[in-house]
């Protein structure tokens, strides 16, 4: 408890500086892409934090609470591998830096989740995928099965969910054996959001306390994938897994 | 002296004078015919005949007197003593050996009239017998087959007669072959060979006969070995008991297999399966317990090494908590299909709340932490601690197994974190002796400086972070902290030092590398190695010097040659009682003092004794290791800075010549029989027959029998004379 108090505590630090201390180096930390000069507004700027926060009350793995963001063309890119893409509508075609620096960043084998706040129209999702076939062009996104490690990675969850329901499986992009771009069409950032004052920003819809829940564990195994990537796909848990989905029915 | 010996006009070709013969021969064949046809003085008639054939035929070959005027000299004789080591077997209060080479100096006696030459026969080309005669010998077969080749079908002068002197338990001929067999094995000549058996007496000797493997040695995976036990000379064995063991650094040996062989007419066998848990040269002893009045005890062991190779490196990494250095170091280590990886990280410690009481809800396991440091701990040929804290997760009561895992041969990375080292617990653990570094509880167990760690002298030098260097430069990147942990242990190495902390007088190691027992160990004081691939430095290596650092590191921990500081090899065989030179040859670059340390394997606390010479600018170096006694031994040897590499070797004092130690007399009387020789004890070789001396001609006289024209006048005589007696018989 010490040593976990101790982290939090280094954590809380974090916050004004996002210089990571000892132990907190390797921290999982939820970095907004930034591309054409876009920056995160409220309420969803509350997100990251609060994605942070979840993971280190639910499990072992540390994360920094700070918000911090990224441009795709900054060479800062790489100094971590995991990056949250958001946003709403159109948005400008990258510039050549900022496909080469993404493309440096998958290369080196940095995960990149692409987050839809508008879900529903989804031409922020389209756009982006749009731009990724640029970076990556023999790289198209696939269905990612329901036997993904993503559905497994710390909760066993069905189908993904956030903000709104949304699709009920992810698309990715796979290179390799891991996916690398993981395509939310269910705003989770804005799943997340918190007020000052504590209450969440945004209902969830069609709504619910489970469906916040489930949101979270979406949020909290995304980090447990960008952290340990596809370790629960190890014939070691495969008894276990299978077993417990089991015992959960229908 | 002088010989003189007749011939025919050395004018005439042998073809004409073949020719000629055979017309005398038409010649008596017609006259037979004409003479019964005779009416009267037929036997005139055939002696006339007979006459002027034989005059007309020294007519045409004219005989000369040949008279050779020359000095005898002996018959060149060879000798050919048995090289093999075998006949270094104790043969009353000498060896055999000495007996053969006592025979050959007095078959030079024997043969005093002849040209005698002694040579040694064995393996390859025929060897001069030195003077005064070698003691020992190196050589383990006794090709007689090969020597006799050399020998009879070279260009140099046949001898008139061969003796072998051996105890004829020969490579080639084989054993058990019949007469045309054994012909047909030797070269076709006909020069006798006659045999002197050192001895025809069997010692009473219980003996390991053969070790066969059955296909490769691999790691982990069970090895049967066929073992034959035979007891010979009379000795009664009825169950002998046999029993394989591993000579370990540092330990006691580690039996790997036992059984009891039946003896049935002196022979038996057993298969024992072994498992080898460690890759590279492994030292195996094969002994049995021979019963009383076992005259030779050299030959109740085999001291066997064996070159263990991995079908895959099986790692097993356990993480404290997941990061992201968890992850590179996971995806870094997947990505090699060459590596089994099992994989424990602790996602949920006990203070956590996953929001539901569920567990069917959460993909968790439990950490198998008593199966994994127990039952499978073996089985792994490295373990990967990082970041875990030893008592929370219950494996403080696993490290003294832990550590003597590493001291039997086992891999241990233990990598930096808030719960590694002093602060997971280790401190003051069993643990400790297997780490290069020591750790002290008494101080903040990390340290939140950032820190560009150091290359130290021996990092610059070490072939395990050649790569790094090549692709980063000296200037590696920052770390945010390190772990508290104490001076290097005495023997290990340190690679990386942190540049502003100190302990005592020396910089604070941050990579460090040791030796334990048998297995090795690194001690990597940072979290963040990840860095190496994220961060502005390792970015500009396109991340390459992440999977540079690490491929050193196991490639080190799993002695990969490309990452030790010299190849290291016996100039020659090692034979126990005999001198014993280490050939070491320093990887490019490895330049100063080489100093080898060599230890006895299987023994606890063995004193090293050390040996040093200057490194050559290119080339191997030959470093005399002195008398070594039977037994399995290591040699660590460092070159100049960089960190040892080690070398195990197996020292026997017979080997598989000491194997059999029966002679085989029948077999060298059957070689001198099917050659026209004869075989002889040593007591009775004075029985050898003497060959005849040659003489060597300095001078030649030929002088004609008769002149040409006397030959021609007689010839002509003859046949008138002939002539003149068949018209008297009516036949003209």
């Amino acid at each position: 408890m010490g040593r976990r108090s101790a982290l939090l505590g280094l954590a809380g630090l974090g916050l004004a500086s996002h210089s990571p201390a000892f132990g907190q180096a390797g921290a999982f930390s939820v970095r907004i892409l930034l591309t054409g000069g876009k920056k995160l507004g409220t309420p969803r700027d509350s997100g990251p934090a609060r994605w942070a926060f979840e993971l280190v009350r639910r499990t072992s793995a540390p994360a920094r609470l700070g918000s911090a963001s990224v441009s795709a063309d900054d060479p800062k890119l790489l100094t971590e591998p995991f990056a949250l893409w958001t946003g709403a509508g159109e948005i400008p075609p990258l510039s050549r830096p900022e496909q080469r620096g993404l493309e440096r960043f998958l290369k080196l084998g940095g995960v990149l989740v692409v987050d839809d706040q508008d879900p529903q129209r989804g031409t922020f999702g389209l756009a982006a995928r749009r731009e990724l076939a640029r970076v990556l062009p023999a790289s198209p996104p696939v269905k990612l099965d329901a036997s993904h490690v993503l559905y497994k990675s710390y909760y066993i969850i069905d189908r993904p969910v956030g903000r709104v329901l949304g699709p009920k499986a992810l698309d990715a992009i796979v290179r390799g054996k891991s996916a690398q771009v993981v395509f939310l069409a269910h705003d989770l950032l804005g799943a997340l959001a918190r007020s000052r004052g504590g209450a969440w920003s945004l209902p969830v819809e069609p709504g619910g306390p489970r469906q916040r829940e489930y949101a979270v564990r979406l949020a909290v195994n995304i980090a447990m994938y960008s952290l340990c990537s596809d370790y629960k796909d190890d014939q070691v848990h495969a008894p276990f897994l299978m077993r417990r989905r089991a015992g959960r029915g229908p | 002296m002088s010989q003189v010996s007749w011939a025919i006009s050395e004018d005439l070709p042998a073809a004409m004078a073949a020719a000629i013969g055979v017309l005398a021969v038409i010649s008596l064949i017609l006259l037979v015919v004409e003479v019964r046809r005779a009416e009267r003085l037929r036997a005139l008639v055939m002696i006339s005949g007979l006459a002027a054939t034989a005059c007309m035929l020294l007519a045409v070959l004219r005989p000369v007197r040949v008279e050779v005027t020359g000095t005898e000299v002996g018959p060149r004789v060879v000798v050919l003593v048995d090289g093999s080591r075998r006949l270094l077997l104790p043969l009353g209060d000498a060896t055999r050996r000495k007996q053969a080479l006592a025979a050959a100096e007095a078959l030079r006696g024997h043969f005093e009239s002849s040209r005698v030459s002694v040579f040694e026969f064995g393996q390859g080309p025929l060897s001069a017998v030195g003077d005064p005669p070698r003691s020992s010998s190196r050589v383990e077969s006794s090709d007689l087959s090969e020597a006799l080749g050399e020998l009879l079908t070279g260009g140099e002068e046949k001898p008139v007669a061969i003796v072998v002197v051996s105890d004829g338990r020969l490579t080639r001929p084989g054993e058990r072959l019949d007469e045309s067999a054994l012909r047909t094995t030797l070269p076709k000549s006909s020069t006798p060979i006659h045999t002197v058996r050192v001895t025809d007496t069997a010692p009473k000797d219980a003996s390991v006969r053969k070790v066969r493997a059955a296909g490769a040695a691999v790691a982990h995976q069970p090895l049967n070995l066929s073992v034959e036990i035979a007891c010979a000379g009379g000795l009664e064995c009825d169950k002998v008991p046999v029993v394989v063991r591993e000579l370990r650094h540092g330990a006691l040996p580690a039996v790997l297999a036992k059984g009891n062989v039946e003896i049935r007419d002196g022979e038996g066998s057993v298969d024992l399966s072994v498992v080898l848990e460690r890759a590279g040269e492994r030292i195996v002893e094969v002994a049995i317990d021979a019963p009383a009045g076992d005259e030779i005890r050299d030959n109740d062991k085999r001291i066997l090494s064996f070159r263990v190779t991995r079908e895959r490196l099986r790692l097993l990494h356990v993480a404290g908590r997941p990061t992201y250095d968890v992850r590179m170091l996971r995806t870094w280590l997947k990505s090699d299909e060459s590596v089994d990886l099992v994989a424990f990280f602790i996602l949920r410690s006990n203070t956590d709340d996953p929001g539901t009481d569920d567990e069917t809800e959460l993909s968790l396991i439990p950490f198998p932490v008593d199966e994994l440091f127990t039952d499978h701990l073996p089985s792994f040929d490295a373990v990967i601690l990082q970041d875990i804290d030893a008592l929370e997760y219950k494996l403080a009561r696993h490290l003294p197994a832990l550590a003597a895992y590493v001291e039997s041969g086992g891999g241990l990375i233990m990598v930096g974190g808030p719960s590694s080292f002093a602060g997971g617990g280790y401190a003051g653990s069993a643990l400790g002796r297997a780490l290069p570094v020591e750790m002290s509880d008494s101080e903040k167990p990390f340290d939140l400086l950032e820190v560009v760690p150091s290359y130290t002298r021996v990092g610059r030098a070490a072939p395990v972070l050649r790569a790094v260097r090549e692709l980063l430069g000296d200037e590696l990147p920052t770390f945010v902290g390190s772990n508290t942990v104490g001076p290097a242990r005495p023997g290990a190495l340190v690679l990386w030092s942190h540049p502003a902390r100190k302990v005592g007088n020396e910089a604070m190691p941050l990579l460090s590398l040791g030796e334990a027992g048998d297995g090795r160990s690194i001690a990597l004081a940072l979290d963040a190695t990840y860095r190496l691939a994220w961060s502005d430095r390792g970015a500009e290596a396109a991340g390459r010097a992440y999977g540079a650092l690490w491929e050193g590191l196991l490639g080190w921990l799993m002695r990969d040659p490309r990452y030790e500081g010299a190849r290291i090899e016996l100039s020659d065989r090692c034979f126990a009682g005999e001198p014993t030179t280490l050939r070491v040859t320093p990887v490019s670059g490895d330049k100063g003092r080489i100093v080898v340390e060599l230890q006895r394997l299987g023994v606890e606390g063995a004193e090293p004794k050390e040996h040093s010479a200057d490194a050559k600018e290119s080339g191997h170096v030959d470093l005399p290791l002195g008398i070594l006694e039977t037994g399995g031994y290591t040699a660590k040897v460092r070159v100049g800075d960089a960190p040892p590499a080690r070398f195990d070797f197996a020292c026997e004092r017979g080997g598989e010549a000491w194997a059999d130690s029966r002679p085989d007399p029948e077999r060298m009387k059957s070689i001198a029989a099917v050659t026209r020789g004869k075989s002889a004890t040593i007591a009775e070789l004075k029985s050898l027959p003497q060959p005849a001396a040659t003489l060597v001609a300095s001078e030649r006289h030929v002088t004609a029998v008769l002149p040409p024209w006397a030959w021609a006048l007689l010839a002509a005589a003859a046949v008138g004379g002939h002539w003149y007696v068949r018209r008297r018989s009516g036949l003209i």
